[in-house]
């Protein structure tokens, strides 16, 4: 009995193997159908994972997503207290996404006279000290992050330049409550927010104006991550500097939550659209092949070959060539994702292990399913076959 | 004959090409879906955008330069320039009115506020005057009436669409207010008490606003209260006028062209330049609207949606080149499927001397009627297909649109005569004999 259900078993597999090399064109058919379908699958599901971390990274170009601010007291002085500015060194460096580098901007806000190179006169403005918790190199790189250089530098809003007919290259001449600070402008911002109304030197700078060393007025940061990861994020740092308050900027943490949303759902669509259509596609080389193989199901039937073995056999091609067309498939889409991901975000998208055996299981799937068609081999009689009718 | 010949074949199997035709009219549905959500998807997109709130912001161009810290604006009483609020309904007026989602002027003064809560009846002073209190006049929901006769209705709530808001907001000129959630905290008012204001001396206790709201922004506007712009006028003897307008607009995203300064274009490009919906050229026509301001462009906003919509555009195409290319495919196989299974049927027509074009265009011009009724039937079914997608992703139906039906059509011609072209042109070299003998 053991002797025969090996014997079966060989014999099963060498028809497979003989129907599989049979008609090489039509297989090939349904492997590439297969192939493009596992591939273009895998192609999406990476690049939906990888347009969540790269939508993440644009969104943070829109501006700071966290603040710090000094603790809620009861004194009426709120709006002039402080914070210390070590605090600063004390942000997590890195964003809750894992590893961009958090940017921690640290301010002083006071109000100062400015004189100009040709005024002698004194025009109040708001006086921006600036100090970034990361090194100066990367900072330098972040076009709209742009800071002043040394401690004789200083960015002037493009509306305090207009006010004081200030150009590129001028000294200017701060006067704070506590002494005097010279800077040269080196760049006229045009942001169309609060900054174009400030003159911004180095912290330090504003300290010494304010007589305020080591005091800070608020932390802006820009950390990466999903809604989720940024969350977290607030909940430890909250933990860390238990002094200070710390909120999350709603303004683009709720668009990006919306937006991530729309374009996820329209690649979900997608990638079930493409498998429909790859489900048609091996439907119909499958139709042929059921038309093709009456007679040899004819055979097998008219010399004792149960139908549920004959189906059996037709299921396991079909499962063979999804796993086949799926590994081919799955890889090449990973690396067409990585393409696309260059072409569209301009940096190669990450491959992700976990697209793959999904997409060979989904592949698998629509190979069986759209075996639907050998269904007809079912009802064959092997009598009629051989009389030649239809 | 010919007629009669392609007329037998659909009547005799019609099992067969409705098959045929179903694998067609699918793939085909698919591919209508796919192009009508994508072609629609880059204005639905922008519209999402608009969550970010204002890309504008107008402000008097004779006025002194702010001193804002932490929303306190500290310059004295009553220096810079306003702006008139009889002049707002010229936004809508525009080229680009249609464009305008929204606006809202403010107004803002620095207040003292002493908060009553309500208890037994009675109102009782629950603190002393509160200094430097940052008051927002604006609008909540106001309504615009337009030069066409019509109302537009906008405010804060569509330019800042982040801020949420517990409570409700202020009707547009109750003595009502709606305070930020930090000013709420420090100070324990709740909604339901009132606060009475005064900007400037008080000689006084002036009739108290009831809170109707606590705002949380995440911004400064945390520590202020909000009260309607008519009720900031006349608290800061400004009637009729304010001082800062947010825009919010719906843009195209700039490109190299859109950044140009308009001064330096010769007339062709200006024209092509203000006909395109840049945020540049819009803040240009309602500078032009409005004379005597200074519009800005929030560049963050500005540019990251416009960065950010550029690569999702690109990233949707890529996606329905995608789709159009799967559906393409199951198509191509599935009319190369029809062709072959009639063999013998070929085989036949040769036997009896039927030439090779004759045999071919016959199988043609089967395949293209099939391809047609296919398609447009595929083309009925993609627009529901797309209606349910972009009701489920966007809220909103694709409008139907002509190109995507002539596209489709010939997609579906030229996709099948490319997929029958292959077997036909094995079946032309068939010898009859064999095929009939069944071999």
């Amino acid at each position: 009995m053991g002797g025969s259900l090996v014997g079966n078993r060989k014999m099963f597999w060498r028809i497979l193997r003989r129907m599989l090399l049979a008609n090489r064109g039509r297989v090939l058919v349904i492997l590439l159908a297969l192939a493009a379908g596992a591939a273009i699958t895998a192609a999406m599901l990476n690049l939906q994972i990888d347009a969540k971390r790269r939508l993440t990274a644009e969104f943070s170009v829109l501006g700071p997503n966290i603040l710090i601010v000094p603790a809620q007291t009861d004194s009426d002085a709120t709006s002039r207290a402080t914070l210390d500015e070590r605090i600063l060194d004390e942000v997590p460096p890195t964003s809750p996404d894992g590893w961009t580098p958090v940017n921690a901007l640290g301010y002083l806000y006071l109000l100062a006279d400015a004189s100009g190179p040709t005024s002698r006169t004194y025009q109040p403005v708001v006086i921006a000290g600036v100090r970034s918790s990361l090194a100066d190199k990367r900072v330098a790189a972040m076009r709209h992050n742009r800071r002043p250089v040394d401690g004789h530098s200083c960015i002037v809003g493009g509306k305090v330049a207009a006010q004081m007919h200030l150009q590129v290259g001028d000294q200017l001449s701060l006067h704070g409550v506590a002494g005097e600070q010279p800077c040269r402008v080196i760049f006229l911002r045009n942001m169309g927010d609060a900054g174009d109304a400030q003159i911004s030197p180095e912290l330090e700078v504003a300290q010494r104006l304010a007589g305020l060393p080591g005091r800070i007025s608020l932390i802006e940061l820009t950390a990466r991550g999903t809604s989720e990861q940024v969350n977290d994020y607030l909940e430890a740092l909250r933990k860390r500097v238990p002094n200070a308050g710390v909120h999350g900027v709603y303004q683009f943490s709720e668009a990006q939550g919306k937006i991530y949303s729309k374009i996820s759902g329209l690649l979900t669509a997608t990638v079930v659209l493409v498998l429909v259509l790859t489900a048609l596609c091996v439907m119909a080389a499958m139709t042929n092949v059921a038309m093709e193989r009456r007679n040899d199901v004819g055979l097998m039937k008219a010399i004792g070959g149960a139908t549920r073995r004959v189906v059996r056999l037709f299921l396991t091609e079909a499962a063979l060539l999804g796993l086949v067309g799926g590994l081919i498939g799955a890889a090449s889409g990973i690396l067409l994702s990585m393409e696309l991901g260059k072409a569209v975000f301009g940096v190669a998208a990450r491959p992700r292990l976990i697209v793959y055996p999904i997409s060979v299981g989904l592949t698998i799937l629509v190979a069986i399913a759209s075996s639907f068609p050998l269904r007809r081999l079912a009802s064959v009689r092997p009598a009629a076959v051989f009389r030649g009718e239809a | 004959m010919f007629l009669r010949l392609v007329a037998d074949s659909f009547t005799r199997r019609p099992r067969r090409k409705l098959l045929t035709g179903a694998a067609l009219a699918l793939g085909m549905a698919v591919a209508t879906a796919a192009l009508s959500v994508s072609l629609d998807v880059g204005d639905r997109l922008a519209r999402e955008f608009r969550s970010l709130g204002a890309n504008l912001v107008v402000t008097p161009a004779a006025d002194s330069l702010p001193l804002e810290i932490g929303g306190v604006d500290y310059r004295p009483a009553n220096s810079g320039a306003y702006l008139a609020v009889a002049d707002l309904p010229k936004i809508k007026s525009i080229y680009w009115h249609n464009n305008i989602i929204g606006f809202a002027p403010l107004l803002e003064a620095r207040a003292m506020a002493l908060p009553f809560a309500l208890e037994n009846g009675k109102l009782r002073q629950t603190a002393n005057w509160i200094e430097d209190v940052p008051l927002i006049g604006t609008w909540a929901d106001h309504g615009v009436p337009l030069p066409d006769g019509g109302e537009f209705r906008t405010g804060i709530a569509k330019t800042n669409p982040w801020w949420r808001i517990d409570g409700q907001w202020f009707s547009d000129d109750a003595r009502e207010c709606v305070v930020g959630t930090a000013f709420a905290q420090k100070n324990k008012v709740k909604i339901g008490d009132e606060i009475s204001f005064a900007v400037g001396d008080v000689t006084k206790i002036p009739s108290p606003f009831k809170v109707m709201g606590i705002l949380s922004s995440g911004g400064p506007e945390d520590n202020s209260v909000l009260v309607a712009l008519s009720q900031a006028q006349l608290l800061t003897g400004r009637p009729g006028q304010y001082r800062k307008l947010y825009v919010s607009a719906l843009t195209k995203p700039e490109d190299s062209f859109a950044k140009r300064d308009p001064k330096t274009m010769n007339a062709d490009e200006f024209e092509r330049w203000s006909c395109s919906p840049y945020v540049s050229s819009i803040a240009y026509s309602i500078a032009q609207a409005l004379p005597g301001t200074d519009v800005r462009v929030i560049r963050r906003v500005a540019e990251g949606e416009g960065n950010i919509l550029t690569h999702v555009r690109t990233l949707l195409w890529l996606v329905t080149f995608a789709a159009l290319l799967a559906a393409a495919l199951a198509v191509g196989a599935s009319s190369a499927a029809s062709v072959m299974e009639r063999r013998s049927e070929i085989a036949l027509m040769k036997a009896i001397g039927a030439g090779r074009g004759s045999v071919g265009f016959l199988l043609a011009a089967e395949q293209l009627l099939l391809a047609l009724v296919g398609g447009g039937i595929g083309y009925a079914l993609g627009i529901i297909l797309a209606r349910m997608v972009g009701e489920r992703i966007f809220g909103a139906a694709p409008e139907p649109s002509l190109l995507v039906f002539v596209i489709i059509l010939g997609l579906a011609a030229g996709v099948t005569m490319l997929g029958s072209a292959i077997p036909l042109r094995r079946a032309a070299h068939f010898q009859p004999a064999p095929i009939l003998r069944g071999e």
